[in-house]
């Protein structure tokens, strides 16, 4: 009987272990075996166990340089989002008191995602290049007097549209903690004298921090990984760690490639670990 | 903040560092609600009310849901702003003020605990607000914690408490404020029947320890009944009586609180004869009811509603007496519920809602009735109770109309 009842849960669980070992478990693997393979001009990949890869990488002073800028627009993404998605949820959950007001708003802030990131992104350069919309405002209304040319093809232009694409993944899961939140809590905060920004700092902030958590690993990811914006909105000015990955993989360079990616994992997962650290997710998912 | 620096500067004879504990405890916590509205879009919670509750005094309101009892128990608090009127604590009036300035606490229906912090946190969470520093604000919470004998529960968190228990955390967080008055939302709502009995006796010692004012709001008539110093009815956003526990249930002054109190039959006749010590009415069926001389001021051919306890009727079977008694009605039992001490016969009368009598066992075994038997209902002239106001339906009755 029990031998049967336990067939039947591993024939439940099969589709989804299938599918995980398939596109998960098994693209990593072989991304781990090539990432130690050797590279050679012209053959391309040759099988052997040589940390080469690791050591040319680690050596150079060019992928400290990406790692670093994109760590630095992870940084700046995940500050502007966090308060920008903070704030977005509170007043939508604690100041529109029209449940129906609320969701209407909620589902206006999905609008952008009905096009594509591609489109999204491309259509920041009319608004901020040299004769943008932005340039030609300030230069109609005489703050400037030629066009500012940190707008479009800087740090700057890059990370507005990191915030444009993901402050939503961001907001989301803030949104559905907070949601959560009884009201009662707050009026109970304010008898006890505690001030707007007391009620926030207190009761608010703490019991939003699952979505906090879960929201800087959306952002974390998305940006870590990224390599369209940055070269398309840097205008090339700027590189991110993928991009790096992605000249490796022009000359075929797979071995080298998939140290990176390698790299690179390891750098998300320890982040990752870090935001668990601070905040036990699974724990305040039960509460 | 500021209301620390307020309190040590108008409270020059309290020691600074005890200013914020007995802030509020001098001053009186007398409540005041003058012509007291609050619509919500076009509706009406709570109408033009008028209402003194003594300081010290433990106050119920009673009421259907959403006649508006917990719309004044939040504005008092100052959780909701009235549309016009005013509240006064002591001699303040208290409108627009911030809840902590009133010397209000509220205890929450849920509790409204906060769920992240330990018990010991939830209950400095006031002083925190007051900037007491943490060894003593974890000191004196400890000591309100002791007094509702949780303190060996302190780093619990909310969620690990039992509800009786949670209820003590939030009765010790809003103590904590050493509040004039403590607003009570349907405290004893979720808990069930024995801690319902058992917090309902701690309530009231504990505001007759206190001598605060506290204000109750319930839905449950037992409850009122059994804490209150004075109750208040209410239903439609207004106040229909409001007395002491003995008078609204003795003496209710509408066919509405008659019915909603659950103790009373309402009747209604026309004054047919008013000679000397007693009154007759003749009701729409004809029955001929007698009341005393003294209470009906009506004069002949005018409607007058009385109430009879449900206690005070005897249930006889059709053949036992006669017909034509005064004070006698005819009607068959549509149902018996055993209670115990006293069975609660209902029965159904030509022309008036079910009568409910309440018999004592003992009389009840000795003249048993089941459903579709034949009786009559009798009771004694002083047992009928002229109502103030003429029945119009049956408002305020648990059946409906």
């Amino acid at each position: 009987m029990s031998e049967r009842r336990s067939f039947i849960t591993q024939l439940q669980v099969a589709p989804l272990t299938l599918v995980l070992f398939l596109f998960f478990v098994v693209p990593v693997a072989l991304v781990v075996i090539v990432s130690f393979f050797r590279y050679q001009m012209l053959v391309g990949l040759v099988p052997d166990f040589t940390f080469k890869n690791y050591y040319d990488l680690l050596t150079n002073p060019t992928t400290w340089a990406l790692y670093l800028s994109t760590l630095k627009f992870t940084l700046m993404v995940l500050v502007i989002t966090l308060v920008l998605g903070f704030w977005l949820s509170y007043f939508l959950v604690f100041h529109v008191r029209n449940l129906v007001v609320a969701i209407g708003l909620f589902l206006l802030c999905t609008i952008p995602f009905w096009t594509s990131n591609i489109i999204r992104m491309i259509s920041w350069r009319p608004i901020l290049g040299r004769e943008g919309l932005v340039n030609q405002g300030l230069q109609e209304v005489g703050l400037i007097d030629k066009p500012l040319d940190w707008l479009l093809f800087s740090d700057f232009s890059v990370v507005i549209t990191y915030v444009h694409l993901f402050t939503l993944f961001m907001m989301v899961p803030i949104f559905n903690s907070m949601a959560r939140i009884d009201k009662a809590l707050l009026e109970a905060a304010i008898d006890a004298g505690a001030t707007r920004w007391g009620v926030i700092w207190n009761v608010v902030l703490p019991l939003s921090k699952t979505g906090i958590a879960l929201g800087a690993l959306f952002v974390v990811t998305l940006v870590m990984g990224d390599f369209a914006v940055v070269k398309v909105m840097s205008g090339g000015l700027s590189g991110s760690a993928t991009s790096g990955m992605f000249n490796d993989l022009q000359f075929l360079n797979y071995p080298r490639a998939a140290a990176n990616a390698v790299i690179l994992l390891i750098i998300v997962m320890l982040i990752a670990t870090g935001i668990f650290r601070l905040i036990d997710v699974r724990k305040e998912l039960v509460r | 903040m500021n209301a620390t620096i307020d309190d040590t500067n108008t409270a020059p004879n309290t020691a600074p560092n005890t200013a914020a504990k007995t802030a509020h405890a001098s001053g009186s916590g007398e409540i005041r609600l003058v012509n007291l509205s609050m619509s919500f879009g076009a509706t009406k919670a709570v109408n033009e009310v008028n209402l003194t509750i003594p300081h010290g005094s433990y106050c119920c309101m009673i009421g259907p849901s959403g006649c508006g009892k917990t719309t004044i128990l939040r504005m008092v608090a100052g959780h909701e702003t009235p549309t016009s009127g005013e509240v006064f604590i002591g001699d303040t009036m208290v409108v627009g003020q911030p809840p902590v300035n009133r010397g209000t606490a509220m205890m929450f229906q849920s509790y409204a605990l906060f769920p992240h912090l330990s018990i010991l946190d939830n209950v400095a969470f006031y002083l925190k607000m007051r900037s007491v520093a943490k060894d003593d604000r974890r000191r004196q919470a400890r000591a309100m914690l002791e007094r509702v004998q949780l303190d060996h529960l302190h780093d619990r968190m909310p969620a690990q408490l039992s509800g009786g228990q949670q209820q003590r955390v939030a009765l010790a967080r809003a103590l904590i404020t050493n509040p004039k008055v403590l607003l009570l939302d349907e405290p004893l709502s979720a808990l069930d029947e024995f801690l319902r009995l058992q917090m309902r006796g701690e309530l009231k010692g504990l505001q007759s320890e206190l001598g605060i004012t506290f204000l109750h709001v319930t839905h449950t008539q037992p409850e009122a009944i059994a804490l209150a110093d004075m109750v208040v009815v209410m239903d439609n956003g207004t106040i229909e009586q409001a007395g002491t526990a003995r008078d609204i249930f003795d003496k209710p002054r509408t066919p509405y609180v008659a019915r909603f109190m659950g103790a009373q039959n309402v009747l209604t006749g026309t004054v047919d004869n008013k000679s000397g010590t007693t009154v007759v009415l003749k009701t729409a069926s004809g029955e001929a009811l007698e009341v005393p001389g003294d209470r009906v001021n009506a004069s002949v051919g005018e409607a007058v509603s009385v109430s009879i306890r449900r206690d005070l009727i005897a249930v006889h079977r059709a053949e036992t007496g006669s017909t034509g008694d005064v004070n006698t009605i005819e009607g068959v039992v549509e149902a018996t519920e055993y209670q115990g001490n006293f069975v609660k016969i209902g029965v159904i009368v030509k022309g008036v809602e079910t009568f409910v009598a309440n018999v004592s066992d003992q009389a009840y075994f000795a003249e048993p009735v089941i459903p579709g038997d034949k009786v009559r209902v009798s009771w004694n002239i002083d047992a009928v109770h002229v109502l103030a106001k003429v029945d119009a339906g049956n408002e305020g009755s648990p059946y409906g109309v």
